[in-house]
């Protein structure tokens, strides 16, 4: 079940990507990257309500890891500004590959440092992953004319 | 610069998984998703003001292209649950490969305003090769 969860993930990431970018052909990056906050705050607050999750109040942060966790929203804001300041400037594939393989290694890394878990198969299928990915991206170079670089 | 810029990108991506994850279990996967999107409202607020951009714009669109942020919120509640089960590194090859088939889907046909790409069959062997890895990673 968290299989297929962590696939649904992918597959909303991609589409959200797509529709944002319309939205910014339109209004622009910055302003299509706000309206994606502003629906989605108000999104997860109707679906808090019906969760019938218990709310929890604030806490003073105790440790390293209850400081860090409060920076995850604003990283994705820097992420996408980042992204909206190279894209333009190489090429998709090589943007695709420097960005999964950086994943996958702080994958690795962050697996290992917080939950002393560094797990040969992991790391092996991680390579695999990489390797599928950048065989079908190579295909999608190679048909590319060479005029639209 | 552009390069180090990508391959910085993609930490932030891991540690915002690792984050959101870390928030999702202290505050609740739901809660934590508001917390989320605060914070990253938040911030875009600032960078826009920094650039002296107007928040909303005079023209109104079809409803359907700010759906995006709508779609973005189930992103964070799936990687969410499947991060406490299967930590970082699984997250996100599974994650990987819904990315690269929900590619194929909408290259195939053309939708949300992208270009038509035919599907080769060649690409099924990348595809294999993705599943072959995900297979090593859970279940050797």
């Amino acid at each position: 079940m968290h299989i297929l969860f962590a696939v649904l993930a992918g597959t909303t990431i991609v589409t959200s990507r797509n529709v944002n970018a319309m939205l910014a052909k339109k209004i622009g990056a910055y302003e299509s990257t706000f309206f994606n906050y502003l629906v989605g705050i108000l999104l997860s607050i109707v679906v808090f309500f019906f969760s019938r999750e218990a709310f929890v109040p604030f806490f003073a942060p105790e440790s390293f890891s209850d400081v860090i966790m409060y920076l995850g929203g604003i990283l994705g804001v820097v992420a996408i500004v980042i992204s909206n300041f190279i894209t333009p400037n190489i090429s998709a594939f090589l943007l695709t590959l420097l960005i999964f393989i950086s994943q996958l290694v702080t994958g690795i890394v962050v697996d290992f440092f917080l939950y002393h878990e560094f797990s040969i198969p992991k790391v092996a299928g991680g390579l695999l992953v990489l390797i599928g990915l950048v065989y079908n991206l190579y295909l999608d170079k190679k048909d590319e004319p060479k005029s639209a670089k | 610069m552009t390069k180090g810029l990508a391959l910085f990108n993609g930490i932030l991506y891991s540690l915002m998984i690792l984050m959101n994850g870390l928030l999702a279990e202290s505050y609740g996967n739901y809660y934590s998703t508001i917390l989320v999107h605060l914070f990253g409202l938040i911030a875009i607020i600032v960078c826009m003001k920094i650039k002296k951009k107007r928040l909303f714009p005079k023209e109104v669109f079809p409803l359907l292209l700010y759906t995006g942020g709508a779609i973005g919120v189930l992103t964070v509640v799936f990687n969410n649950i499947a991060f406490s089960a299967l930590g970082v590194t699984a997250t996100l090859g599974l994650g990987l490969l819904g990315q690269s088939v929900t590619s194929l889907v909408i290259d195939q046909w053309g939708l949300l305003g992208a270009e038509k790409v035919p599907f080769k069959k060649k690409k099924l062997i990348g595809i294999a090769i993705i599943l072959a890895g995900i297979a090593v990673m859970l279940f050797l």
